[in-house]
């Protein structure tokens, strides 16, 4: 029987690969995607605990519904990310044709 | 689901400075002669002497073909801006006096505390227009987007004061972000400014994401994701759940409000990104920022007594303070770059906004702290978005003979120009603390308020290192006003109307906060009566 904690470890694994990925891949890209992954992790997480409530709600109330509609928000605002993500990764790649974090250097400490 | 007239006259701030950036938006349409070529040719910083041999004259000369078409006239935009904003900051001051309702089924609040928020950001938005407006000329780099953005991105603050819940916080933030990364790498051309918002984009995402999974938690824990229902969840006994939830929303704005273990992002992004820009940025998202984690704390893990309250949060937020005010203030010093020397006060000054934050979670002095908040984020705001103003008349020149910024272009300013230096050394006083400015009145209202929350070690950490902060700020002024001229001037100013009358509004707001404080105090004590219980 899958209960709402293999939901949550799924998406507790899945962040985790997520933030991983933004701290150690080197390409401008995948860091994108990672953040992706990261923002898709938390709605599965909304999901279960919508479908699977831990404190007693009555069925047809709010509360079981804002998990869901947060999804919703969450996918329009990450689209809006990756649009905004990508122009500035284009806009980098073209001053210095590379999508390699290793080179964002110009700014130092 | 319905909403009343209450609701939207609740959110009228955010509504103005929205129609405001879909009319700027909307006029491009009847501009004329806009054309690709002269688009591509707007704007941009040349860094390297590759680009510099590209474009063969600095940016926006265009003179080199003659045949190119005159781009539209766009300085309306800059005024069109500032008049929104001023009609945001009059209405969000028209409401001071009424009685705090929530909105939107209890989504979010209208009330004192969010129309003072609302008030400053759109304060800050109208003199970053303001000093925005020469920059970009003297570049070329007036585009359609540009106010567009900063009025998209001020009215996601506004909703960010106000916001009670943690979905529509989420939403809130995410369109003052988005519009503040597109802004941050306006200058398109170049390594810096496209560098740095990459940077910023990438963290900031991630600190969304990691409020997101906290607010998710939250959710979890509570079934509901409105702060009051976490609140009430709380006083019934939390669970380790809301424990987790609490942690990554607070690490989630620690990256926002630029703490310390958080803070690697902000250097590069405000050295990289326009000056007026950075003003803004420093000024307003600092507001907003400070705003909503004053409202999750408080409205959400506030409660005195619960075992997640108050005290669970205080340690973490003590330690935060600390950290941020030591290491800000040690990383300044060095800075020769006055870009970067800002950038780095910056987060020393989140290390005092911390402090109060930190005191805050005993019930009693809360109204102080509280009030202490408020002014010193209006008081920090209009200090920064002046000294980012000088900077960015200074850094206009560099851009167009290609220089770097250092201080010793700063060298011998006041025989060149009495007004700006004049102006810079308050700004640098101001942020120093010295008597009779704003920013020494509002270092005194937060380190009173946490000696009166039995704070007191963090209060003399506090002193101790503003001590330390004198010395990089009054570098500025010596170098300013006692050292001989290295270089000969360029231009200096054809447009400095506006940025003039920013820097003149800047000058008076500083020094009349620190004059006389108690009329700007009074207006942050009745607003905090949200809090008090």
């Amino acid at each position: 029987m899958v209960g709402p904690v293999h939901y949550l470890v799924l998406a507790a694994i899945l962040f985790a690969l997520g933030a991983a990925g933004v701290v150690i891949r080197r390409n401008a890209i995948i860091v994108l995607m990672s953040i992706e992954i990261m923002l898709n992790a938390v709605n599965l997480s909304f999901l279960a605990f919508s479908r699977f409530p831990l404190v007693p709600v009555a069925p047809m109330q709010a509360g079981i519904y804002a998990g869901q509609v947060a999804v919703f928000f969450v996918i329009a605002v990450a689209a809006a990310e990756a649009a905004v993500g990508l122009a500035i990764v284009i806009a980098v790649f073209r001053s210095r044709t590379s999508v390699h974090v290793d080179e964002f250097d110009t700014l130092k400490l | 689901m319905s909403f009343n007239a209450a609701d939207l006259q609740g959110v009228l701030p955010a509504i103005i400075l929205s129609v405001g950036a879909l009319f700027l938006l909307t006029s491009e349409v009847f501009l004329r002669n806009v054309r690709p070529a002269v688009l591509g040719h707007a704007g941009g910083i040349p860094t390297s002497p590759a680009e510099r041999v590209e474009a063969k004259l600095p940016p926006g000369a265009q003179g080199a073909s003659p045949s190119a078409v005159t781009p539209p006239d766009r300085r309306y935009q800059a005024w069109v801006a500032a008049a929104f904003a001023a009609l945001g900051l009059w209405a969000s001051l028209a409401q001071l006096g009424d009685p705090a309702i929530a909105i939107f089924n209890g989504t979010a609040a209208s009330d004192g505390f969010a129309r003072v928020v609302a008030a400053v950001v759109c304060g800050s938005l109208l003199l970053s227009c303001l000093v925005a407006f020469g920059y970009l000329e003297a570049l070329r780099a007036t585009r359609g987007e540009f106010y567009a953005l900063a009025l998209f991105s001020a009215s996601g603050m506004c909703l960010l004061g106000q916001a009670t819940d943690l979905i529509v916080i989420f939403i809130a933030l995410e369109v003052m972000s988005l519009a503040v990364y597109c802004l941050s790498a306006y200058l398109r051309r170049g390594n810096r400014p496209a560098e740095a918002a990459f940077k910023y984009f990438v963290l900031g995402s991630f600190a969304s994401a990691i409020f997101l999974y906290g607010a998710a938690l939250a959710y979890g824990a509570t079934a509901s994701t409105r702060l009051v229902d976490i609140a009430a969840a709380l006083r019934g006994g939390g669970s380790g759940l809301l424990w987790a939830a609490a942690a990554l929303l607070v690490v989630g704005f620690a990256f926002k409000v630029a703490a310390v273990p958080f803070h690697m992002w902000v250097p590069d992004v405000y050295d990289g990104a326009p000056a007026p820009v950075t003003g803004f940025m420093a000024a307003a998202v600092k507001v907003a920022a400070f705003a909503t984690l004053v409202r999750i704390l408080l409205g959400g893990f506030g409660d005195p007594v619960a075992a997640l309250g108050a005290h669970g949060w205080q340690r973490l937020v003590v330690w935060l303070a600390g950290l941020t005010m030591v290491v800000g203030n040690l990383l300044a010093i060095p800075q020769r770059s006055v870009k970067r020397m800002l950038a780095y006060s910056s987060i020393a000054h989140a290390g005092y906004l911390l402090v109060a934050v930190a005191a805050m979670a005993g019930p009693l002095p809360r109204q102080d702290a509280i009030g202490g908040l408020l002014f010193y984020l209006a008081s920090y705001g209009a200090t920064v978005i002046g000294a980012f103003g000088v900077v960015a008349i200074i850094e206009r020149k560099l851009a167009l003979s290609g220089a770097g910024d250092d201080l010793s272009s700063w060298a011998g300013l006041s025989e060149r120009h009495p007004a700006l230096a004049a102006a810079m050394s308050l700004f640098m006083v101001s942020l120093a603390g010295i008597p009779p400015t704003a920013g020494f009145m509002a270092k005194l209202t937060v380190f009173r308020a946490a000696v009166s929350a039995e704070l007191v070690p963090l209060a003399v950490l506090g002193v101790l290192t503003s001590v330390g902060g004198l010395y990089y700020y009054l570098r500025v002024v010596v170098y300013v006003y006692m050292m001989p001229t290295t270089k000969p001037d360029a231009v200096m100013g054809e447009r400095l109307v506006a940025a003039g009358l920013a820097l003149i509004g800047c000058a008076v707001l500083v020094v009349w906060m620190g004059v006389q404080p108690g009329a700007f105090a009074s207006v942050a004590q009745n607003a905090v009566a949200v809090f008090s219980r």
